[in-house]
Parts: structure tokens; sequence; C-alpha cells
């Protein structure tokens, strides 16, 4: 039991050193955990905890945490799963926080902005392709798939992105 | 720890950030979006320079966004201790919310209806990484270099490798490979907030002395 609540620690501290970025960066780092290094919940619940965790209030991250330390270990493996997914940021803040004056250089900054965005970038693609191929089966899937993805770039900014999820959603009723 | 930044009791920044928490759906910039509205425009702790230089730094080192804004505001008007109600307050709503639905919807995921809803937002998620992941290539400056260091940061976690390999790499790449006059960045705006944690505290607490 503790190992569990051990190895969760540590993967969750991975996965908020990880999360440059934020929001849906963090999915393929929690897939890649949870589903590949452990095993500890199926591809299929995955797909589930980021669909309730876009859904609920909340960073995804987080909800994300909260969801997968309870369901692997309990209200411990909760409670450990959101502290390390949170900690290793709020370190670098309150360390950085101390010592800025001295590193600030607007330039090294925006060279290492670009440099962690060009990686972040990397990750997402991988994102796109390992969790769409854990989620997209058949041919009905890629449709909702791509209608979802279309829907979201013609009404970019002017709906709010949850109500393409919950008419994907309802669209699941009828196909699935 | 702030000098100029006025004192916040530590039960008002946790009630703040937990209205912040509650109220935002999806995160990251979202939840940017309503703390700028709590504490900008309608509690006026803070002003609008200050809070860009905050979003900019807390965009800067990993983890979730939302989090680490509320750290660095925490920190400003409570030191440690308001850091960490600041924080509380922003990861709580979420805690319990998923408490919540675990505890009590999920004997109902099995339910072949909602079963079926669940899959078709499963589904639609993947639409919106690509989506994210289209916005976010946008934002990126695009040449050959951020291109190739993005290919091999790919490579590499297509090889089998964690996933933060990609990262480290792709940036690390990314960073030497840029041209030293730093005029390779993101483009249009973000480039000018690279103001970091320093310019905290300065502006603030004049303007809202001109507001009282």
């Amino acid at each position: 039991m503790s190992q569990t609540l051990s190895s969760l620690f540590v993967s969750f501290c991975l996965i908020g050193i990880g999360a440059y970025g934020g929001g849906l960066v963090t999915v393929p780092l929690i897939q890649h955990e949870i589903t590949e290094n452990h095993d500890w919940l199926s591809q299929p619940e995955m797909g589930r905890i980021v669909a309730i965790a876009q859904m609920t209030p909340g960073p995804i991250a987080i909800n994300a945490a909260t969801f997968v330390g309870y369901r692997v270990a309990g209200i411990g493996g909760a409670v450990v799963a959101t502290t390390a997914v949170v900690l290793p940021s709020i370190t670098i803040l309150f360390v950085l926080s101390h010592i800025v004056g001295r590193v600030r250089s607007s330039e090294s900054l925006a060279r290492f902005r670009t440099g962690m965005h060009t990686g972040v970038l990397s990750l997402l693609l991988f994102a796109v392709w390992s969790y769409g191929r854990g989620v997209i089966a058949a041919a009905p899937e890629l449709g909702i798939a791509v209608a979802a993805f279309l829907a979201l770039v013609a009404f970019d900014r002017r709906i709010h992105p949850l109500i393409v999820i919950v008419a994907a959603g309802l669209v699941g009723l009828l196909v699935f | 720890m702030c000098t100029g930044a006025q004192r916040i009791s530590l039960a008002n920044l946790f009630w703040t950030f937990f209205r912040i928490g509650l109220m935002t759906f999806g995160g990251g910039v979202a939840m940017a979006a309503v703390m700028r509205y709590e504490l900008v425009l309608k509690r006026q702790w803070l002003s609008e320079d200050d809070f860009l230089s905050a979003m900019s730094t807390a965009t800067a080192v990993p983890g979730v966004i939302a989090v680490n804004l509320a750290f660095l505001q925490g920190q400003r008007f409570g030191g440690l201790p308001g850091a960490g109600a600041a924080v509380l307050g922003t990861i709580c709503p979420s805690f319990f919310v998923i408490l919540l639905i675990v505890g009590f919807a999920l004997p109902y995921f099995d339910h072949p209806t909602v079963a079926a809803f669940l899959k078709g937002c499963a589904v639609a998620v993947s639409g919106q990484i690509a989506f994210a992941t289209y916005t976010f290539a946008r934002r990126v400056r695009r040449n050959w270099r951020t291109g190739l260091a993005c290919a091999v940061g790919l490579t590499v976690v297509l090889s089998g490798l964690h996933p933060i390999w990609a990262v480290v790499t792709a940036a690390g790449l990314s960073y030497f490979l840029q041209e030293p006059n730093g005029s390779v960045g993101i483009n249009d705006s973000e480039q000018s907030q690279g103001s970091g944690l320093r310019s905290q505290g300065q502006v603030t607490s004049a303007k809202q002395e001109g507001d009282a």
C-alpha cells in the first residue's frame, strides 16, 4: 500500500514537472504514467477521466490527479497524487522568487520560453497521436473527433469548448 | 516579503481563490481569465500590468498555471502562509468535486447510456487536443530550427522514452539553436512580457492609492 502511495507520488511529481503550459499538455504525461508505466487504469477509463476532468471545475491536472489517486489508493491516494502534482512547480516558484533578481535576463528568458514552447509542441503532437490512437477505434469515433476539431476551429472564441464536448457526448448516445 | 502590496487575510485569500477554482472549467488560460476578472477588475487588488507580469512568470515555470498564479498572488498578499491559503483555495473545489463524482457517480459509469455519453465526450477530447496543438503551433515561431527541434522531440517520445525527455530534448535543442540576438521568440505580444517576478509590487500600490 505504502509502495503504491510512493509510486503515485513519484508519478505525479513527474507529471507536475512535465506539464509545461498546463491544461491538455498534462494528458500525454498522465496517460504514459497511468496506462503504460504502471498499468493502473485501462485506456477507456483514462479517456473517461480526461472527459470528466474537462467537465468539472478546476485545472485538468488537479482533477485527473485526484481521480487517479482515488481510483488507485482511495482518499489517501487522492491526497498524495494531488499534492505531488503541484509540489514541483510551487517549489520552483518559491526558490525562483528569491533569486529571480539575479537570473532575470529578458533575452535568455525569451530563449528559454521559445525552447520550452517547442518542447511542448512536440509533446502535444505526440498527445494527438497517442491519445487519439487510444480512443479512436473505428470510423464513427474518427468522425466525431474530426467534427469536434473542425467545430472548435470554426467557433474559436465564440463558444465554450465544453459545448463541443457535451454535444459529442450526445452524439455518442446515438452512435455507441 | 513584498513591500508595497496590501495585506489580505488568509481567510479572504482562501475564499477568493476557492471561488476562482469553483468557477473555472478547463484550467489554464480559462482560469487566468476568471482570475483577472476577480483580482484586477472586481477586487482591484492588482493592476493589469502586475497581473500580466505574474502570468508570464506563472507560465515560465512548469506545472498547473492556475496554481502557479495562486501561489504568486498569495505570496504577494500574505507571504508564505498566504501562498499556502491561495493554493489550497484553488485546489479544494476540484479535489472535492472529483471525490463527490467518484464517490457517488462512479457506479453509474458502466450504465450503457452514461458510458455512451462519456465515450462520445472522450473521443471529442482527441479533437480538442488536436485543436490545442493547432493553436499552440500558430503561436510558436516556425522556422527550420524549431521545426527540427520539434521533430527530434517527437522522435524521442515515439521511440518509447518517457515524454519528459521529448520536452527536455526539444527545448534544449531549440534553446541552443536560436540566433543569439534574441529575435527568435514567440510571435507578437508574448515577447514583451518577460519582465518576470521583479516588477510585481511596484505599480499596483500607486494605482490603488489613487483609487482610494
